[in-house]
């Protein structure tokens, strides 16, 4: 008996030390927090909470702390913007990526139906620490076939890292992704680049399940400098 | 205006009401109110069940007009019926009400009674909900026909006007509850329009005889519909009893609570969103110079006393419906009736304000102008915008995007083995269940669950289908084999389908030839 607990007590002593040495996300060797600035959030209720294996959880949470590589800093801020769709239906191209992030009216570009993209270039080929998107927030919705590309070339014909890819039937025709669906929020949706080297973002969707038409609020490419 | 004019003038206004009533019924995808009273016309058809249900549903015109309807088109059964032969019910007792109006020309003449159809055949409103399964253009028909009889028996007291005012009051009440609303502003701007003309009340004496053959006509119709053709005793007795559930429901909070200018707000000028403007204020405003007109009409005038009727029973029962917190839209119906008679009043006392053909030729052009472009607003309400947001009638309407979901679902029965015998799982609440069963009415296996405590382990579905609070909670039955998808019912209302794995993948290889890898 008296072993035995030795034994625990031996055995959690060495648990406690090593959750206190395993190192917190924000001491992370050389992470900083990336700093957001969100928009208000402009619905609340919806959606419910959802913790399924085949759909992004929901916790009704806040997204927490993203950490990022000191010296991460935002890259697409009024950086040209060019699309499949470049006389949209609502707004203008540039409303990518003029820095407004609201969901009222007037802040979004709305493209035609069916599969669209828009391509950022970032003017330099950079390591890519997180893309941020808000396709639109002022009402709950997902977007249909979400698909994140990252290349140093502009056609998108060599060099393709595929980031994020939710056709999950491949109804836009780029593969089948095992990515979730996931409900637009006032957070935006993150994706993480893991650090590839790219100059262009190119972002795909095919409508939303309110309608055929594509948006977008506002995309946020936090990148490290080139070395 | 002579006859060949005004025969030509109400054809033209007839063809194009019946073009924005007919035209593309199916656009819209079935609002679950109208899912709800498709399957109760489905049970009725199929079986001949019927009884009525004091708690919901409203009265069973509807249900009992849209027989005949079904019957001509060869649907004989729930699964053979569709969006179109449904709402061609409406459509057509839209159109109907605008030839009712024609009771009304010996009354106020044939100049009001042709602006007053152009008013009702372009109104948005009115043609948004002539294309719309529910009980509301069915009231409309049926009230413009109990005043009309009313004032054809106050011109020409007989036994068929007595008789055709106590059946049109008859199918008011048994088409729905809210209909004692109307019969109360009509009480109340009859006995104010009396006591304002005292000549009218001692030409014409009240004939008891009549009155009891109206009551009795109105009585037998709805003793007729409500129990069922007699078969159930108590409908009619429920009928009464109703009064107590909706009278409850009517100062109830919740999601249909609206301020009181609710109505009168939509009408006269609604922007949602990045939508159109939308206003009927042409039909308001003219409403407004009719009353006045009304009143300033020479007492020996005898259309005077049926439009100061109207701008009394408009006045009542705008204020009636503006005070109740339980708003919809499809409301406005009954009282906006009065407002489009009123509206024809208005347009022929302007027309004849002035002696000069020059100003009169542009109120002319002008009233053109305007009743075109509520031609225009109610061609986009109908046709453009259906089931969008941004317009303003749109309340509580079914996605379009939710037609995805019913695809998806056809898709997979058609790989399936069991085809439309597939065996699918709703679970879902009662809200986020509508109009699910309308379109999954010619699937064999379908069960209905509100939460994943009833419904158990997926077993052999195949298919389940779930509001968003229930597949948060299908964690611990479900396994990462099932492929989920969200569509939404109506906005900020999903629903999530989850399909299971083989036939997940049997359904990308049927698309693609195989399944592609990335």
């Amino acid at each position: 008996m008296k072993k035995t607990v030795v034994f625990l007590l031996g055995i959690s002593a060495f648990a406690g030390i090593l959750a206190f040495a395993r190192p917190t996300p924000a001491q992370e060797q050389g992470k900083e927090e990336l700093k957001l600035l969100l928009p208000k959030p402009m619905f609340i209720g919806t959606p419910r909470n959802i913790n399924s294996p085949n759909l992004e959880k929901i916790t009704g949470k806040p997204r927490g702390a993203i950490f990022v590589p000191a010296g991460t800093k935002l890259v697409s801020l009024n950086k040209p913007v060019t699309a499949s769709d470049m006389q949209p239906v609502i707004g203008e191209v540039g409303f990518v990526t003029d820095g407004e992030k609201a969901g009222e009216d007037g802040y979004f570009v709305e493209f035609g139906p069916g599969k669209q993209h828009v391509q950022v270039d970032l003017k330099a080929s950079q390591p890519l620490q997180a893309i941020l998107v808000w396709h639109y927030h002022s009402q709950a919705r997902v977007y249909r076939d979400v698909v994140v590309q990252v290349s140093d070339d502009k056609d998108f014909v060599s060099g393709v890292t595929t980031i994020f890819n939710n056709d999950h039937d491949n109804s836009s025709g780029l593969g089948i992704g095992k990515d979730k669906e996931y409900i637009e929020t006032f957070e935006g949706k993150l994706f993480d680049p893991r650090g590839t080297k790219a100059r262009f973002v190119r972002l795909w969707s095919n409508g939303n399940t309110s309608n055929d038409m594509n948006h977008y609020v506002e995309v946020e490419v936090y990148a490290t400098p080139a070395k | 205006m002579n006859k060949k004019a005004f025969a030509g003038l109400f054809l033209l206004i007839v063809i194009g009401a019946a073009a924005f009533r007919l035209i593309d019924l199916g656009l819209r995808p079935m609002h679950h109110d109208e899912a709800n009273q498709a399957l109760k016309c489905g049970a009725l058809l199929e079986r001949g069940e019927y009884r009525y249900d004091k708690a919901d549903h409203h009265g069973p015109s509807l249900y009992y007009l849209s027989l005949p309807f079904a019957r001509v088109l060869e649907a004989g059964t729930l699964a053979a019926l569709d969006e179109k032969t449904l709402r061609l019910v409406p459509a057509c007792f839209g159109l109907g009400a605008i030839f009712l109006l024609l009771l009304l020309v010996p009354i106020i003449g044939k100049e009001r009674v042709v602006w007053s159809a152009l008013g009702l055949s372009v109104s948005p409103v009115m043609v948004y909900f002539s294309r719309f399964y529910i009980q509301e253009t069915l009231l409309l028909f049926f009230l413009a026909g109990f005043i009309a009889a009313l004032w054809r028996y106050h011109l020409n007291p007989s036994w068929g006007w007595a008789a055709a005012a106590g059946m049109f009051a008859g199918m008011m009440y048994a088409t729905k509850e809210t209909s004692v609303i109307a019969f109360g502003s009509i009480a109340a701007a009859l006995l104010l329009t009396r006591l304002m003309t005292t000549k009218a009340r001692e030409k014409k004496g009240t004939r008891w005889a009549h009155l009891f053959v109206g009551v009795a006509c109105a009585v037998f119709v709805s003793l007729v519909l409500f129990t069922s053709f007699f078969q159930n005793p108590r409908g009619f007795f429920d009928s009464i009893l109703s009064f107590r559930i909706y009278f409850v429901r009517a100062g109830e909070t919740g999601f249909h609570v609206h301020p009181w200018s609710y109505y009168l707000q939509t009408l006269a000028f609604s922007k949602p969103g990045t939508g159109p403007v939308w206003s009927e204020a042409l039909i308001l405003i003219l409403a407004v110079v009719g009353i006045a007109a009304s009143f300033k009409l020479r007492p020996d005038k005898p259309e005077r006393l049926f439009l100061i009727f109207v701008s009394f029973y408009a006045a009542i029962s705008t204020g009636a419906y503006s005070l109740i917190p339980y708003k919809t839209p499809w409301n406005v119906l009954p009282f906006y009736l009065g407002f489009v008679l009123l509206a024809g009043n208005g347009a022929t006392a302007l027309l004849r304000a002035s002696k000069s053909r020059a100003v009169r030729a542009a109120f002319c052009l002008l009233l053109a102008a305007g009743f075109l472009h509520l031609a225009a607003q109610a061609r986009s309400a109908a046709l453009v915008y259906p089931a969008d947001p941004r317009n303003p009638y749109v309340y509580a309407q079914t996605s379009p995007g939710f037609l995805q979901l019913v695809q998806r679902v056809e898709d997979l029965a058609a790989i399936h083995p069991d085809r439309k015998k597939m065996f699918i799982k709703v679970i879902a609440g009662p809200y986020e269940t509508w109009p699910l069963p309308w379109y999954l009415r010619r699937f064999g296996r379908v069960g209905y669950w509100t939460s994943i405590d009833e419904a158990g382990r997926p077993g052999a579905a195949a298919v389940i289908i779930t509001d968003t609070e229930q597949a948060g909670r299908l964690e611990s039955l479900l396994n990462s084999s099932f492929q989920s998808e969200y569509y939404e019912l109506r906005p900020n209302v999903f629903l999530v389908l989850h399909v299971r794995g083989d036939l997940w993948d049997e359904y990308l290889k049927s698309r693609t030839g195989k399944v592609n890898e990335r």
